[in-house]
């Protein structure tokens, strides 16, 4: 029986929609919750939506095995990249995808800190964005070398040939980063399943389910001893995965900050890429945690009050990138640096405006509707503003390497940059591979972390009862 | 049959918590409590150790160093390179890799610990042994009193578990 509030006329849309206040809803057990979200696991059939979406992921997979074929056969020349835009497409979806992982990762790592217990149902979808966002960034550096079957070569092992490399270079940074990362969050993501695999295990009817979780659990028994370890191992992981959120791209943002470039080489660029990675990343885990509750129906698990809380640090995020593109021209301005200064007026008027614009207005503009409750709470139209916003940081990326590339010191260098075919198919059959990983991983896999949204209920309800 | 001890089965974490008061005040030792989530009141009544954090800092701090000394020993002697008469050291750009290097370590380190104090991978459990222990401890809260406890021959733990109005009680043997 939900608690009366009275209703003074001040109160908000949400707490109409959620009277207690409560982060589930009721009529909900424990062991009922275990057993839906390992059915989700154990049952052959799959939701129309998520069979639609990873169909459509898959063919875009082939699409994306021919564009890399093609690239490793032909040569970089079948994409737009020329002198000086040597940097183009390829290290704009390296970054953009980055900015998703790394906003996946804070949910689970940054947001565990801060003892945020409702992050606990989001908590496998964010450690899926970023773990299957990594796979498609990490490709990207790899297929823009033109010889990339020579990448072993920026690792410092003892050759033949006498090299070693650059360790000055922030190239090189970001190899030894982005393993750091992968494997930080791929043992992060792994430790903190055990306990739902070994969920999964123990409902298993089949004998293969039962062999597979058996073995991912490696034994797990929910004993005390495993449990202390746990939650320690836990905080431990994500105490180190939390600096590694704010460096990975930092060190990405130093690729060009490093960089003597007009319009690069400036200070902001760590903190300006940090938090545009943590923009694109919350929207990317909004739009997903919409499809995939309704897909697997989990609204009890995913309420209102997460895609506010999510709505909230989106809005935020937008809030500092305004401020950014705020300082950028007064900065380019105030240095009375004539390629500063031209620089800022080439983004804003010259041939790629519509992409400095357009991501004014899908980065900066659209976050502003979450101001309104009803757009942060309503699935579909946040899920929209998400996937605008999505969009709107390509732009932006897009934006940063080819204005800057295309029209940098010298007018003798300038060049224009035109996408090819290529280019479109190794950005679209990315976005397919990343749907495609990210499906599997939750189609698979337990779709929320069981144990922990068991926890912050009990939480909650020892709360509103007033227990310590 | 070689006795592994003896499980009480309860439905919720406070007949659990009861139940490791009542059997750490009777004076049994060696006792382990199985639970779907954390129940963080029993620990201070089960034995158990781990060394997470020291193992984490001083994994982290070999990283540190192992990374900064390659790029040092690669800058310095195997490969330097001459660039406008810069020291070679060159340490500000080398601290991003070798913080790397102290978080990759130390992960590693966290990780592998994790699994070594939880005891993991651990395929055979003695309490899981049969479909029917299986089907009693799902999503139920647990108190193992093991044999290794000095009073398990002396004091029936059996009898002192059953008076604690447990939903199942047995013994838990080896094979």
């Amino acid at each position: 029986m939900t608690p009366h509030t009275p209703n003074t006329g001040a109160q908000t849309e949400l707490e109409r929609a959620e009277p207690a206040g409560r982060v589930r809803e009721p009529g909900f057990t424990f062991a009922g919750l275990t057993d839906r979200v390992a059915q989700l696991v154990l049952r052959p059939q799959v939701p129309l939506l998520w069979l639609t979406i990873f169909n459509l992921a898959i063919a875009a997979c082939c699409m994306f095995s021919v564009a890399v074929t093609v690239l490793l056969d032909v040569g970089v020349g079948t994409m737009g990249n020329n002198i000086p835009v040597a940097w183009a497409l390829p290290i704009a979806n390296y970054v953009w995808w980055i900015e998703i992982a790394v906003g996946g990762s804070l949910l689970s790592s940054i947001l565990r800190l801060a003892r945020q217990d409702w992050r606990s149902s989001l908590n496998r979808i964010s450690e899926a964005v970023t773990l299957a966002g990594i796979c498609c960034a990490g490709l990207f550096p790899i297929l823009h070398l033109g010889r990339a079957w020579l990448l072993y070569w920026t690792l410092p092992y003892p050759n033949t040939m006498s090299i070693e490399p650059n360790f000055r270079s922030p190239l090189i940074w970001d190899v030894f980063g982005l393993f750091t990362y992968a494997t930080a969050s791929l043992l992060f993501w792994y430790l903190d399943m055990l306990p739902d695999l070994a969920a999964v295990r123990d409902r298993a009817r089949s004998r293969t389910a039962y062999l597979v979780c058996g073995v991912l659990a490696l034994g797990w028994c929910g004993s005390a001893t495993q449990w202390r370890v746990q939650e320690k191992a836990s905080i431990l992981l994500a105490g180190l995965l939390t600096p590694l959120v704010f460096t990975i791209h930092t060190v990405v943002s130093l690729d060009f900050a490093t960089a003597l470039v007009p319009g690069w080489h400036s200070t902001i660029f760590p903190p300006y890429f940090v938090d545009g990675a943590i923009l694109a990343g919350l929207s990317m885990v909004s739009v997903l945690a919409v499809l995939i509750r309704r897909a697997f129906a989990l609204q009890t698990i995913i309420t209102r009050r997460h895609f506010d809380n999510l709505g909230k640090l989106m809005l935020t995020t937008s809030i500092i990138l305004a401020y950014v593109y705020v300082m950028e021209p007064f900065t380019a301005w105030y240095s009375a640096d004539g390629y500063d200064m031209f620089t800022v007026h080439y983004r804003a008027t010259g041939l790629y405006a519509w992409t400095y614009w357009s991501f004014i207005a899908l980065g900066i503009g659209v976050p502003q509707l979450l101001w309104w409750t009803r757009n942060r709470i309503r699935p579909a139209r946040l899920a929209t503003i998400s996937v605008l916003v999505i969009i709107g940081m390509w732009e932006e990326r897009y934006m940063l390497m080819v204005t800057s590339l295309s029209r940098d010191f010298m007018p003798s260098a300038w060049a224009a940059f035109v996408t090819t075919a290529e280019d479109h198919a190794l950005l679209y059959g990315s976005v397919g591979l990343f749907l495609a990983v990210f499906f599997l991983l939750v189609r698979l896999l337990p779709v929320c972390s069981i144990y922990s949204v068991r926890e912050s209920l009990l939480l909650n309800e020892a709360g509103r009862r007033g227990v310590a | 049959m070689k006795s592994y001890g003896i499980v009480a089965v309860f439905d919720n974490a406070e007949d659990l918590i009861r139940a490791v008061r009542a059997s750490y005040a009777a004076g049994f030792r060696r006792m382990e409590t199985y639970s779907p989530y954390p129940v963080p009141e029993v620990d201070s009544f089960l034995p158990g150790w781990e060394l997470l954090s020291p193992v984490a800092f001083i994994s982290g701090v070999a990283g540190g160093v192992l990374g900064f000394g390659v790029q040092y020993y690669i800058a310095v002697a195997l490969y330097p390179t001459n660039i406008g008469g810069r020291p070679l050291n060159s340490w500000p750009a080398f601290a991003v890799i070798a913080f790397e290097m102290v978080v990759l370590f130390a992960l590693l380190a966290v990780f592998a610990s994790a699994l070594f104090f939880e005891k993991l991978p651990r395929l055979y459990q003695p309490l899981y042994r049969t479909p029917d222990s299986v089907e009693r401890l799902r999503d139920r809260f647990a108190l193992c009193i093991e044999a290794t406890d000095p009073l398990f021959f002396s004091k029936h733990p059996y009898s002192f578990l059953t008076s604690l109005d447990p939903l199942h009680v047995w013994q838990v043997t080896y094979d």
